[in-house]
Parts: structure tokens; C-alpha cells; sequence
């Protein structure tokens, strides 16, 4: 067996529009680095990364889904297993931004009850393309009681502060939930991918 | 005579007799069609229907779908609707509503075409064939000026309230419309994408019911690309009309993995996949089990793979290659499973030893290796 060099294995996803940004998102964070040329996201794709927070050593196993209307029969079959999600909009595409609700709705029926939300407005390096203002981002954080921050993936802003804060949200909620953590831990390292959607889905 | 040249003569032989064996071009393509004299170009056409066995036959057939193609792209997209409807014109009528719907499918469309096979040049460079009606018409018919204005109309016609005629005078460019170097080309130009751009569009369009789903911008690429380097000027002339309707005929068979609504059945995506997985559980049980024991579904790497007859998983001459074999196979698309099954043999050593991370990896961004390798091992499962 494979020696475990971690403590804590989180499973989040990417969610939003296609084009928002979400494979650049994911790039940045994972490869440190940008670039113009992604092909779009066709199903899900995959990436890890581990992080350490308060001492503890989390693998972040981070799922891209594609934006695209076609896809969300398979990406939906994995917001179950999600711990943590990120809606992605776009600050210069006003269609983006109206469709989070779409994706919060999406999240209701699919996700577990009390995963871990954030809302990302991505692009921010294009302040003169911008046509949702910050304010709005953060009204409708508020109103569903979300995290947000406004992040790109191209000048590299608040990319790794999302993934970390998002992580430690639900750090906090592992630590709180369990009175034995141990235990918690356990259970999530043995199943990295308890997902039962998934098992529904190819029937 | 070396073998390549016996091959070459092979095909040639059959392609000059009066009515095409097409049994026997099947069986010649299965194994590779050479890259040279258009031979690619050509047995594709036939293999996707698009021109007739018949030798005399297929000149005509090739006027009448050309000349039909330059028909659509007046109607659809240098005069839609003649001139006096034109949406710059302001009313908000049906037409207006129709413009704007179309250019939310364009949008998508732009996006898709200007990350087309990046690793290569071709789709970025220009057209020796540029359609003259759109490339002469002051930007005004170009497909991707239209997408630029209707980002500009969510801004500020939705949310400001502005006019249409202000709207017109502040017409910017997007930067993420023109990132990368697909940038659109100068009047009288064409860059390849914007041709690809035009099919998808028109395709969209003739087929409302399915309209544009991402992915078909990688099916498409790989046709356009090979009519398109055919070794007749004729040919390549009229590679655009030529490619839409083998896009079309092929689309007609798989358009069903685009459809979500059609997963389920039998022609649908999850039974592609259902497929696949039992190819794997019957032959490697072992690595079957593992992927199950894991969790590792087939549609966490296959989902791809199978909606895009493997496009994005080679490089492009890797995907024309296999692609002979696929629209070469007798029952379409059974060698594509055999294919997908084999891929995951090849890395099987891999997979029983790795968890499931690194698995996904793996099965996402599959290792670069010698196609025939893959091809014969799945010819193996074929004959098994
Ligand atoms: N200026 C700017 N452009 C960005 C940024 N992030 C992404 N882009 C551009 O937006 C386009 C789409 O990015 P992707 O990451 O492919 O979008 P996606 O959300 O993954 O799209 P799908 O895979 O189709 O769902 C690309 O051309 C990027 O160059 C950013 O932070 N700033
Ligand atoms: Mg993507």
C-alpha cells in the first residue's frame, strides 16, 4: 500500500459557465501558472494538490467540470462526494453572473446538505470590461449566506486565498462536527471518493 | 514497388473503377489510409457517404452539394432574411430575437474554435480560399464582428438601457475574444478557424434541434484539416462544403452522445460507456475490479473519449490515423470501444499499481505512445 502523505483529503469542485474560467482557475492553483490556449472542458477533469493548513497536510482533490448545459447529467452525478464547491461567474459577462443562481439551485438538488459554498467573480484583472460590479458579487454571497471573492486567474489574484479559505471552512466544519476527529479522518482517507451518485448514475 | 507505394496503387486501383468495391475499401482503410495524393481526403468522403460509389456519379454529386453549400451561406449569413430586416435596423421584432439567440450559440461557437487544436499552426493561419461575400464585406459579415457586438448588447443595452444606434458606436474588442494568437485576419483574409467557425454556425442553424454542443468543434477539426491539405486545388477550394456535409452525415450517427436527454438509450452516451466497461470486465478482470474497488468510474476519463472519437486524447496525425480505422469499422462505432478498452490494457501495469488519484490521471491525460500499438491490440479484443 501506498504510504499516506497526508492527513486530510478534501474533495471540491469547480462550477459556472462555460468560459468563466474555471480550467484557468484550476490551473493557476495547481501549476502555478496561465495560459490563453485550455480547450474547453468536455465531462470533468482532475487535479490534486496538497496544502497545509494549521499543521495539517491537505490533499485537495479538485474536480473541473464543463460549463456547457449538455454536461450537467455527468457533472451533477459528482456534487454528492463534493465537500467544497466554487461558483465561478465571469465579471465581464453579465449572462454568467445571472446564471449563479441557476448553479446554487443545481447545487440544492444535487449536493450534500451541508457542503461548503463559495462564489468567485473571476476576471478581475479587466476592470475596464467589467460589467458586475464587486457590490453585486457580494449582495448575493450575502443573501445565501456564501463566501466570495473576486479572483484572476491570469494576474493571479486570490486564487491560492480561495482554495485555502474554502479548505479551512471545512477544516473547521470536520473539527466541529466529530467529537472524535480521528475517527473523521479516517473514514475520509479509507474512501477517497465515497460517492454514491455516481454508482446511480450508470446504471 | 516498396510496400507504402503497393499501398498507395492499392487504394488508387479501387478508387478508378467504374463502381467502388466498397467492401474492399473498407477493408484497405481499416488498416491506414496513406497520407499522400488525397487519398485520405477522398476515401473519407466515401466511407462518410458523402459521394457516391459510382465513378461518374460523384462529379455531379459534388457540384450540386457545393453549389447547395454556397446557397446556405447566402441565405443564412450574407442575407438572412434579405437586407431590410437587417438587426441593425431598429425594431424589436422576431428577427431582432432571432439575431440575438443566434449569437449566444456564436458566442459559444467563438470560444470553442479559437481553442481549436492550439498545438498546431494550421487552424490560426489564413485561407488560400477565403469566401469572398463575408472576407469583402467591411467586417460586416463576419461571424465573430457579430459575437463582439451581441457581449456588448448584455452590457449595455440590458443594463443600461441604451439605444441601438449608441450601441453600434461603442463596439469594443473583447480580450478574451481575441486572446492567443487567433486573432480574426485582415479584410480580404481568412484565418482556417474562421472557416470552422462558419460550418459549426451554419450547422447549428440547419439543425435547431440539436444546435451547438461543445466538442462537435473537435470533431469537425480533424475533417476540415484533411480536405483541407488535399493534394488537388479543386479539392481544397471547396474543403469547407465538402467537410460540412461529411460533418453532417457523420454527426448523423453520433449525434446522439451530444444529446442529453438521449444518455440513457441505447444510442446515447451512458450505454457507449456501459460498453465499454463490460469490454474491460470481460477482458482484464483484474483491472476491472481494481477501477471498481476504487470507485473509478468509466465516465470520469471515457465520457470524453467516446463523445470525441478520442480527438483531444493524440495529436492530430495520431487521431486522422485512427480515425481511418473507426470510419473504416463495418458495425460504427464497435472499434471505438475496442479502442478505448485496449488504451486502458496498454496502462494496465499502472493501474493496478496506482491509487486512485493517480489513476484518473493516468486515464485523463493518456501517455503519448505509438498508435498502431493500440490499434493492433485492439484489432486483437475485436477478433477475441
Ligand atoms: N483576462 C482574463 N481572462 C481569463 C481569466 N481566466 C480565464 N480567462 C480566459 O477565459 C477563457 C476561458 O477560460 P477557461 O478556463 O477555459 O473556461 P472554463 O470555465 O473552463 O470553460 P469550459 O471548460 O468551457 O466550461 C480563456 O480564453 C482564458 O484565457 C482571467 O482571470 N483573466
Ligand atoms: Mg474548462
Amino acid at each position: 500500500m501506498a504510504k499516506k502523505t497526508y492527513d486530510l483529503l478534501f474533495k471540491l469542485l469547480l462550477i459556472g459557465d462555460s468560459g468563466v474560467g474555471k480550467t484557468c482557475i484550476l490551473f493557476r492553483f495547481s501549476d502555478n501558472h496561465f495560459t490563453t490556449t485550455f480547450i474547453s472542458t468536455i465531462g470533468i477533469d482532475f487535479k490534486i494538490k496538497t496544502v497545509e493548513l494549521r499543521g495539517k497536510k491537505i490533499k485537495l482533490q479538485i474536480w473541473d467540470t464543463a460549463g456547457q448545459e449538455r454536461f450537467h447529467t455527468i457533472t451533477t452525478s459528482y456534487y454528492r462526494g463534493a465537500m467544497g464547491i466554487m461558483l465561478v461567474y465571469d465579471i465581464t459577462n453579465e449572462k454568467t453572473f445571472d446564471d449563479i443562481v441557476k448553479w446554487l439551485r443545481n447545487i440544492d438538488e444535487h449536493a450534500n446538505e451541508d457542503v461548503e459554498k463559495m462564489i468567485l467573480g473571476n476576471k478581475c484583472d479587466m476592470e475596464e470590461k467589467r460589467v458586475v460590479s464587486k457590490e453585486r458579487g457580494e449582495a448575493i454571497a450575502r443573501e445565501h449566506g456564501i463566501r466570495f471573492m473576486e479572483t484572476s486567474a491570469k494576474a493571479n489574484i486570490n486564487i491560492d486565498r480561495a482554495f485555502s479559505e474554502l479548505a479551512e471552512a471545512i477544516l473547521d466544519k470536520t473539527a466541529g462536527r466529530d467529537a472524535d476527529a480521528d475517527h473523521a479522518r479516517i473514514a475520509v482517507e479509507r474512501r477517497p471518493s465515497r460517492a454514491p451518485p455516481a454508482r446511480a448514475c450508470c446504471s | 514497388m516498396s510496400l507504402h507505394k503497393a499501398r498507395i496503387k492499392a487504394f488508387e486501383d479501387i478508387l478508378n473503377k467504374d463502381v467502388i468495391d466498397f467492401d474492399q475499401l473498407r477493408k484497405l482503410a481499416f488498416n491506414g489510409i496513406p497520407d499522400e495524393k488525397g487519398l485520405r481526403s477522398v476515401v473519407w468522403k466515401i466511407l462518410l457517404h458523402y459521394i457516391p460509389h459510382e465513378k461518374d456519379a460523384r462529379e455531379s454529386t459534388l457540384k450540386k452539394k457545393r453549389q447547395l453549400y454556397l446557397q446556405f451561406i447566402d441565405e443564412i449569413i450574407v442575407t438572412p432574411g434579405g437586407d431590410a430586416d437587417h438587426p441593425l435596423n431598429i425594431s424589436p421584432d422576431s428577427s431582432w430575437s432571432t439575431y440575438f439567440k443566434d449569437n449566444e450559440v456564436l458566442l459559444q461557437i467563438d470560444k470553442d474554435v479559437r481553442r481549436l487544436c492550439p498545438e498546431i499552426s494550421f487552424f490560426q493561419s489564413a485561407t488560400e480560399f477565403p469566401c469572398e461575400k463575408v472576407v469583402n464585406s467591411n467586417g460586416m459579415k463576419r461571424l465573430h464582428k457579430r459575437v463582439e457586438q451581441s457581449v456588448l448588447k448584455y452590457a449595455t443595452l440590458e443594463r443600461r438601457g441604451l439605444g441601438v444606434a449608441k450601441l453600434s458606436s461603442e463596439i469594443r474588442r473583447s480580450d478574451s475574444l481575441t486572446s492567443g494568437d487567433y486573432v480574426p485576419l485582415n479584410e480580404g483574409c481568412e484565418a482556417h478557424w474562421e472557416v470552422v467557425e462558419r460550418m459549426l454556425f451554419l450547422y447549428a442553424k440547419l439543425n435547431p434541434g440539436q444546435g451547438y454542443v461543445q466538442g462537435m468543434n473537435e470533431i469537425i477539426g480533424p475533417i476540415y484539416h484533411t480536405f483541407a491539405n488535399d493534394a488537388d486545388k479543386d479539392n481544397r477550394e471547396h474543403a469547407e462544403a465538402d467537410c460540412f456535409f461529411s460533418f453532417t452525415n457523420l454527426m448523423s450517427e453520433i449525434r446522439d452522445f451530444f444529446i442529453r436527454t438521449l444518455d440513457e438509450t441505447e444510442s446515447g452516451i451512458n450505454y457507449m460507456m456501459d460498453r465499454l466497461g463490460s469490454c474491460l470486465r470481460s477482458h482484464d478482470p483484474a483491472v476491472w475490479d481494481r477501477l471498481e474497488l476504487q470507485e473509478l468510474r468509466p465516465q470520469y476519463y471515457s465520457f470524453r473519449w467516446l463523445t470525441l472519437l478520442l480527438s483531444q486524447e493524440f495529436s492530430l496525425p495520431d487521431v486522422e490515423r485512427i480515425w481511418d480505422s473507426l470510419f473504416a469499422d463495418e458495425k460504427r462505432f464497435n472499434f471505438l470501444i475496442y479502442i478505448c478498452c485496449a488504451m486502458i490494457l496498454l496502462v494496465r501495469e499502472n493501474l493496478l499499481n496506482g491509487d486512485f488519484a493517480s489513476n484518473v490521471k493516468l486515464l485523463q491525460n493518456f501517455p503519448p505512445m505509438d498508435v498502431s500499438l493500440i490499434l493492433n491490440k485492439a484489432a486483437e479484443i475485436a477478433s477475441a
